[in-house]
């Protein structure tokens, strides 16, 4: 009890501290920018104009949401060591990992609000232009908050040991790596070298497959989404965000605050 | 005081540092012991890089030692939940500048499980105590230096703790700002607090100490009760004679290792207690008049020095 209380007292400080950021709003302001743009894209063509307005507008959302996460993300607990705020609470009766599970669920609270905010203007657009909603496009936004959820939860292992520069490195990698696991899996399956498919393997297991919590494409075409293969990809985000965060508590457990 | 129990209790505290690429071992405390007793102000003081944070942080845990114990309330400092009986203020504390006086306290005193309905009383309690309720709900951007310094010892007191560790608590304050917390540190004593106070202002530690551990490059060179440090610094004495002819001054100087200082009518000669009785018989033998004999106190800034100059005497350890 005592552990949640100290979780959700640093959560909601960490909210406070990063609605604050300026980042975070050029980011947004071009999320929204590019969402607009997308209606005046579409109409520049006869054909599929509701796909391609809903197609780039998903887009947007997820890369600009997953930019805000590794930006922000990456500073979120070596600014506390930095500014030395990070003295006063953990002298207070604070485990470690409630200090690194707050930071986590501040800032996911936060980039859920902005996630909100871009739904909200999708939304207005597509309606705007005429283009249809359903069940596709709520289960595609439901699993860019899983993504999103899961990009936070390795920035937040990375910026428990590392520089904000060394920990953007490592997050952008791992999110581009995330994004190819498949591709590179299904390369490695028909190499002939062992070694190759062992690596193959090896990535896969290791880095999670991003584009698992990508259906933009059947959502757009308005393509059936087994409610199985959603149940699967919400228990492997819920698993890798567990994963990462009980690595990221574990090193932090061992720093010296210097 | 020694029947009083140990609320810190350090034994063989050891602690290295990896530099070079982690490949060379630093140390930088060297199996250090002290005790903090129950009720006392305990001045923890020693130059620069002597190892007075990295103790202080090892008790906070915030760093872990490499060797040896320490212990706070009979708990290992590892452990997390006896920190509700403690309180830590760091040196310049740097707070969350957004949040205002009253919800920087809330903030804390949540960490630490206070009572909702308790919080808000405490937190408007806690800021009358360090003279803060006036500021209650200014951004801490706003606050002054002196200010937050004030609201970091009321950071680390709104759970009310029994152990309070303030860490240069009086750093770059005005003497205005200085009397305040000292008042401040010597009404959380009277209050039943235990008090365990980093500084470098050794005025400050003379005028409300109890006892003193001073540290000079990671190794304990003092510690006791003040006053019987101060008291143990009475053995020399300074003699002041007039009259006194060069060959003697030459003499006592040499024989007594006495130490010359005044004006050529009237010289003081600062000697041990030992050869006081001599040096003063073999003054009126070579026909100087003793204008005065008086002993000399040490006050805390010379044990500080010789300690850090490795010549505390025996006595005084």
């Amino acid at each position: 009890m005592r552990w949640l209380g100290a979780t959700l007292a640093i959560a909601g400080n960490t909210w406070r501290d990063a609605i604050r950021s300026k980042v975070l709003y050029v980011l947004l302001f071009f999320a929204l920018l590019m969402i607009a743009t997308s209606a005046t894209l579409a109409t520049l063509s006869y054909v599929e104009r509701d796909r391609i307005l809903q197609d780039v507008s998903l887009g947007a959302i997820r890369f600009f949401g997953a930019a805000i996460a590794i930006f922000v993300g990456v500073g979120l607990v070596h600014r506390e060591v930095d500014r030395r705020t990070i003295y006063t609470i953990l002298s207070k009766p604070v485990e470690r990992s409630a200090f690194i599970a707050g930071k986590y669920l501040g800032l996911v609270a936060t980039l859920y609000a902005l996630l909100g905010v871009m739904a909200l203007c999708f939304v207005t657009a597509s309606l705007a232009a005429g283009a249809p909603l359903d069940g596709g496009h709520a289960i595609a936004l439901a699993l860019i908050a899983i993504e999103l959820a899961v990009i936070v939860a390795i920035a937040t292992l990375f910026s428990s040991f590392s520089t904000p520069f060394l920990a953007g490195c490592y997050s952008l990698g791992i999110y581009l790596v995330g994004h190819l696991t498949r591709d590179l899996y299904a390369i490695g399956r028909t190499a002939e070298s062992a070694a190759a498919r062992s690596f193959t393997l090896w990535v896969k297991r290791l880095i999670p497959d991003l584009e698992a919590f990508n259906r933009t494409i059947e959502a757009v075409h308005r393509l059936p989404i087994p409610g199985s293969e959603v149940a699967w990809s919400v228990a492997m985000g819920v698993a890798w965000v567990v994963g990462f965060l009980l690595v990221a508590a574990a090193a932090f457990e061992r720093r010296d605050f210097r | 005081m020694t029947d009083q129990a140990a609320i810190v209790r350090v034994a063989g505290l050891a602690k290295d540092f990896r530099t070079g690429l982690g490949l060379r071992k630093t140390r930088v405390l060297h199996g250090i012991d002290f005790e903090v007793k129950a009720g006392e102000i305990f001045g923890f003081i020693g130059p620069n890089g002597a190892g007075k944070t990295t103790t202080l942080k090892i008790l906070m845990g915030l760093i872990r030692a490499s060797e040896g114990e320490a212990q706070i309330l009979g708990h290992d400092v590892r452990e997390t939940a006896f920190r509700e009986h403690i309180g830590f203020a760091p040196e310049s504390p740097y707070f969350y500048d957004f949040l205002t006086g009253a919800e920087i306290l809330d903030f804390y005193a949540r960490l630490c499980a206070v009572p909702r309905a308790r919080r808000v009383e405490r937190v408007r309690e806690v800021l009358a105590l360090v003279g803060l309720a006036g500021a209650a709900d200014a951004r801490l951007r706003t606050y002054s230096k002196g200010m937050l310094q004030r609201i970091g010892i009321a950071q680390a007191i709104v759970h009310d703790p029994s152990v309070v560790f303030l860490d240069e608590p009086m750093s770059g304050l005005d003497p205005v700002g200085r009397k305040e917390i000292r008042d401040l540190v010597v009404r959380l004593n009277a209050d039943g607090k235990t008090i365990f106070m980093n500084t470098h202002i050794l005025s400050d530690v003379e005028t409300i100490c109890d006892r003193v551990a001073i540290i000079v490059q990671g190794r304990i060179a003092y510690q006791g009760v003040l006053d019987n440090a101060l008291a143990a610094g009475e053995r020399k004495f300074d003699v002041t004679l007039s009259s006194l002819s060069p060959e003697f001054a030459e003499e006592a100087e040499a024989r007594f290792e006495a130490e010359l200082s005044g004006r050529a009518d009237r010289i003081t000669l600062r000697v041990a207690d030992k050869h006081m009785s001599e040096l003063v018989q073999g003054a009126l033998a070579h026909g100087a008049a003793i204008e005065e004999v008086a002993p000399v106190r040490l006050g805390l800034e010379a044990l500080f020095l010789e300690a850090v100059a490795g010549t505390i005497p025996g006595d005084a350890r």
